[in-house]
């Protein structure tokens, strides 16, 4: 660049000597003809003609005439903001808001929604599940047996691969402690393309029950727990009780989206005890090259009718379905994202409206200067271009301080973010390269749309009137229109902001304070999973939770404890079919069914929940004794309406073969989580229908965590090798489960905030600026008698004005928009009234709070100063 | 303001072409400056053919660059540094094509405008 602009500077002198060269031999043959020296070079320069456009035209046959006006422009640009320190401050402050805050969230999106999946050829990679366009179910965890089905008989793909995500128990140098893993079929690693770090990853032998002891550990796992040791893999370590071998690790950072794992053990699903049971895998597949995600559903549409006939009983109805796994990962995030994507773009433009006002009102004191460009022959376009480069630079300024403050942004986002709870997507979000391309361009584009308007407007100056003397206003009173459109135009999008914030505000109150149907003060829950090589047998296990449970009853501060397997607010169910003992047995495809909860004894007492009639499961509950069950109100009223069902038989498909007896009838709580009305429910007991795993609920007398320890030293004193993990207080719990609609409301809430802090100096620089224009019309008014009230209420009328038209274009703006959030509302519609009715009284008070210092200011007018004004 | 700038645009069309030849044409008879380039002009035209110096030096740095002409600085008659512009070989071939180019046309303007005369 330097030799070029060097060679530039040479040029452009020497083309000065040749114009220089050329008047004086003009004027010396005038001189020769017997002019004046005077006179003559006079008259050399008028015949001459527009030199300096001579020049430029001269110029532009060179090239690279754009670029040096560029550079030119810049240079002029960055003299005029050093001179306007406060207004370049407000700009680049405004603009650094909405740039920065766009980045952050755009690190998100991309870091979850756009970014592929980090594994070789993730386009190929699909996820199937299980569906049943009859009861409306589109993905469905997977029954094994029709795994090895669809494993065996679909044509479209490269390998699948079953997961099943567990609690894993290893003994680490007799040390026991649980890691959430993963039980992977085989051709997981393969499904994946990923390479171990260490060792190697499972082959088909792998698979074979009774050769399914390989334990591949994390990175993670390996540094903290195994101190990196080089030679861990051949090592043999305890898992869930029974020998394990180490055969790998894995590369720092591999992970499966939406299931933490730090150790991964065969799944060996041709093992007798997977051959029946529901549905509860998660199936991924790799599809061959060349195959199209359509053509893979045809194929698996008929293997799922294959398995469908060759065994009804428990696949009719069933068919299975097929997604691309970057879709699949991010189901459940993609429309919050893009919704809050979409408001803080709106927040940009409010921002981009704001400089907009900016620029014309400072291009109102520039008239006179772009006038004297214009006469000095600067074509529009010229003009344009300068103006542009100037709001580029506005831009680029805003960018390089939005920066900082998304990267700020982006960490107290994360941190509002549950700790436990894994995001869809495992890899960091930061502020990387694409995000900063994307920043980059969208400063540019953000320049254009506020630059470009002023510029264009700011150009078209009335040459006449802006060169006279005094008219130093002159041609700025028509940017007025142009200003107040652009200020109703962010007033409005404010409103559209005020509306969404309102509505989650409203739907994230209503959620939380849902009754869950329990009390969720002073409770502590932890999750224990017991080896199954340990309590292999089920009345070892059965009595093996009964004792963990005593333990910790007898321990000081403890009030009730009990347990449940699947914990409540935790987005997991768990079904099942049933049907009155007294009937012939439908086939499973045929029966009801209910949601399904094996619980213990005083398990509805630790919960707070009330039993209605009947008795709570009792120590005579025993595994030998007549199976006993437990029934919610909304079994009784969805399957028996207005019966006495106590003491009614059930069958059930579950572990319990013989009929179980209704002994109980509790009040609904909500378990999956807080949206969903109670579901029919059956609780079976643990010491009867004993599970691997419990989640043990304890009611504390003062505060759950301070008996934490001696819960843990109570679980200890049953069994000391027992792990325990996920400790968590149901105030924590309560919270996580409800952490997305209140990450949602608080991020739409700030925005909404800073629109509405944008909104209110955009009209205040409206009026204002209004204000002084017609200080001189006040002065009049208040010369003829008129109170300074009346003069208040001219300002506010106007501010009120702009509210009013505003208010019109955002409601109308809102109605169409929020209709989006529908799914993400809980009990409150997007046309709720009272959001709407609060949003348009927040608008109209910013509108009457941006008029009130103008409005003093007006009241203030001394008409002997203002009419001496002019 | 915006109008002048209109009306400067169309006479650089208008001359265009023309320009050019006249600029080759003169530099035939030997190296000449940009001010003696125009006097000539004018004085062969009788004093028809007034060179605007907004046309002049941006045709010359055209030629320039298209390597037609080329440019030295000299020492005038008068002591007056001047830079010196001077037909090249390929400059030389460009104005024939150019005068041919020209004849033709001419012929066939006079043709249209006096068809009497064929």
């Amino acid at each position: 660049m330097r030799p070029w602009f060097w060679r530039r500077k040479a040029r452009e002198a020497e083309l000065d000597e040749e114009v220089r060269a050329h008047l004086d031999m003009a004027a010396q043959t005038a001189i020769e003809r017997g002019a004046a020296q005077k006179e003559a070079e006079r008259a050399a320069r008028r015949e001459f003609g527009n030199m300096g456009l001579m020049k430029e035209v001269t110029r532009d046959v060179w090239g690279w005439r754009w670029l040096e006006d560029v550079v030119e422009d810049v240079l002029y640009g960055l003299r005029m903001l050093r001179k306007n320190p406060g207004f370049a401050a407000t700009a680049i402050l405004t603009l650094a808001l909405g740039i920065g805050a766009n980045t952050a969230i755009f690190s998100v999106v991309d870091a979850i929604l756009l970014r592929p999946l980090p594994y070789r050829e993730p386009d190929r990679l699909v996820r199937i599940w299980e569906s049943s366009p009859k009861r409306d179910v589109v993905r469905n965890s997977v029954n094994p047996r029709n795994f090895l089905d669809w494993h065996d008989h679909a044509d479209s793909f490269e390998s699948m691969a079953a997961i099943a995500s567990l609690m894993t128990n290893l003994s680490i140098h007799g040390q026991p402690i649980a890691v959430p893993g993963m039980l992977v079929t085989p051709e997981f690693f393969s499904v994946l393309r990923v390479q171990p770090l260490l060792g190697r990853t499972f082959n088909a032998a792998d698979g074979i029950p009774g050769h399914d002891h390989g334990v591949i550990l994390s990175y993670e796992l390996w540094q903290s727990q195994f101190g990196a040791d080089p030679g861990i893999v051949g090592e043999k370590t305890d898992v869930n009780g029974g020998p394990g071998d180490v055969i790998g690790v894995m590369p720092k950072g591999f992970s499966f989206p939406g299931i933490k794992a730090e150790v991964w053990t065969p799944l060996a699903l041709t093992a007798p005890e997977w051959r029946e049971g529901g549905r509860f895998l998660t199936a991924v597949a790799r599809l061959k090259a060349g195959i199209t995600l359509e053509q893979a559903r045809q194929d698996m549409l008929r293997v799922a009718n294959f398995t469908a006939q060759a065994r009804p009983e428990g696949n009719k109805d069933w068919s299975a379905s097929v997604f691309p796994m970057l879709e699949d990962t991010t189901e459940g995030v993609r429309r919050p994202l893009w919704v809050l994507l979409a408001a803080v773009g709106f927040l940009l433009l409010i921002a981009c409206a704001n400089v907009a006002n900016l620029l014309l009102m400072r291009g109102a004191g520039r008239v006179r200067e772009i006038a004297v460009r214009s006469a000095l022959g600067a074509a529009r376009s010229r003009i344009i271009q300068q103006l542009l480069v100037e709001s580029v630079l506005f831009s680029l300024a805003g960018m390089i301080l939005g920066l900082p403050l998304a990267h700020a942004g982006l960490g107290s986002l994360l941190a509002l973010l549950p700790q436990g709870a894994p995001l869809p997507r495992s890899e960091p979000i930061s502020i990387d390269e694409p995000v900063l391309v994307l920043t980059f361009l969208a400063s540019l584009f953000t320049a254009i749309v506020f630059g470009l308007v002023p510029a264009m407007r700011l150009s078209r100056v009335d040459l006449q009137k802006a060169l006279k003397q005094g008219g130093l206003r002159g041609g700025a009173g028509g940017h007025q229109t142009l200003r107040r459109s652009f200020v109703v135009a962010e007033v409005s999008l404010a409103l559209v902001l005020s509306v969404g914030a309102g509505l989650m505000l409203r739907s994230f109150a209503r959620l939380v304070s849902v009754d869950p149907g329990f009390s969720r003060e002073h409770l502590l829950t932890m999750h224990i999973w017991t080896s199954p090589a340990r309590y292999h047998d089920d009345l070892a296990r059965s009595q093996y939770f009964a004792r963990i449970l005593a333990e910790i009853r007898h321990s000081p501060g403890v009030h009730a404890a009990g347990s449940t397997h699947i914990l409540p607010l935790t987005n997991s169910t768990s079904g099942s079919c049933f049907w009155p003992a007294d009937q012939p047995a439908p086939t499973p495809a045929e029966a009801p069914s209910a949601q399904f909860l094996i619980i213990s004894a005083g398990y509805f007492q630790a919960m707070g929940i009330p039993i209605l009639s009947g008795r709570d499961f009792e120590d005579h509950d025993t595994f030998h004794s007549s199976p006993a069950a437990i029934v919610n109100h909304a079994f009784v009223s969805r399957f028996f309406p207005g019966q006495d069902i106590l003491g009614k038989r059930l069958r059930v498909c579950w572990t319990i073969e013989t009929p179980v007896e209704i002994v109980g009838i509790v009040a609904d709580a909500r378990q999956a989580d807080l949206r969903g009305a109670p579901e029919p429910t059956i609780f079976l007991s643990n010491s009867q229908a004993p599970m691997y795993f419990a989640t043990l609920v304890v009611r504390a007398v003062g505060d759950p965590r301070q008996i934490a320890n001696s819960v843990q030293a109570a679980v200890h004193r049953a069994d000391p090798d027992q792990a325990v993990s996920d400790i968590r207080t149901m105030e924590t719990v309560f919270s996580d489960s409800v952490a997305s609609p209140r990450f949602q409301s608080i991020l739409l809430l700030a925005f909404a905030g800073l629109a509405l802090a944008l909104s209110l100096t955009g009209v205040y620089g409206v009026v204002s600026y209004s204000v002084s224009e017609r200080t001189n019309e006040m002065g009049i008014r208040v010369a003829l008698g008129a109170l300074s009230a009346d003069v208040v209420r001219l300002v506010l009328r106007e501010a009120l004005a702009l509210g009013a038209i505003a208010l019109a274009v955002g409601l109308a703006g809102s109605l169409a928009l929020t209709r989006v959030l529908k799914t993400l509302l809980f009990e409150i519609t997007p046309t709720d009234p009272i959001t709407l009715a609060a949003a348009c009284s927040v608008i109209l008070g910013v509108s009457v709070l941006a008029a009130v210092l103008p409005a003093r200011r007006a009241s203030r007018i001394d008409p002997m100063v203002a009419l001496r004004y002019e | 303001m915006p109008e002048k700038k209109e009306r400067y645009q169309n006479r650089i069309e208008l001359l265009q072409g023309t320009l050019d030849l006249l600029i080759l044409q003169t530099l035939q008879w030997g190296p000449q400056h940009g001010y003696g380039i125009s006097v000539a002009i004018r004085n062969r035209s009788g004093e028809i053919l007034q060179v605007d110096t907004g046309s002049l030096y941006p045709a010359l740095h055209r030629l320039e660059k298209q390597r037609w002409i080329k440019a030295e600085w000299k020492v005038s008659e008068n002591k007056q540094r001047a830079k010196y512009y001077r037909l090249t070989a390929a400059g030389k071939k460009q104005l024939s094509r150019e005068l041919s180019k020209w004849s033709q046309l001419s012929d066939a303007m006079a043709g249209v405008l006096n068809p009497d005369e064929t």
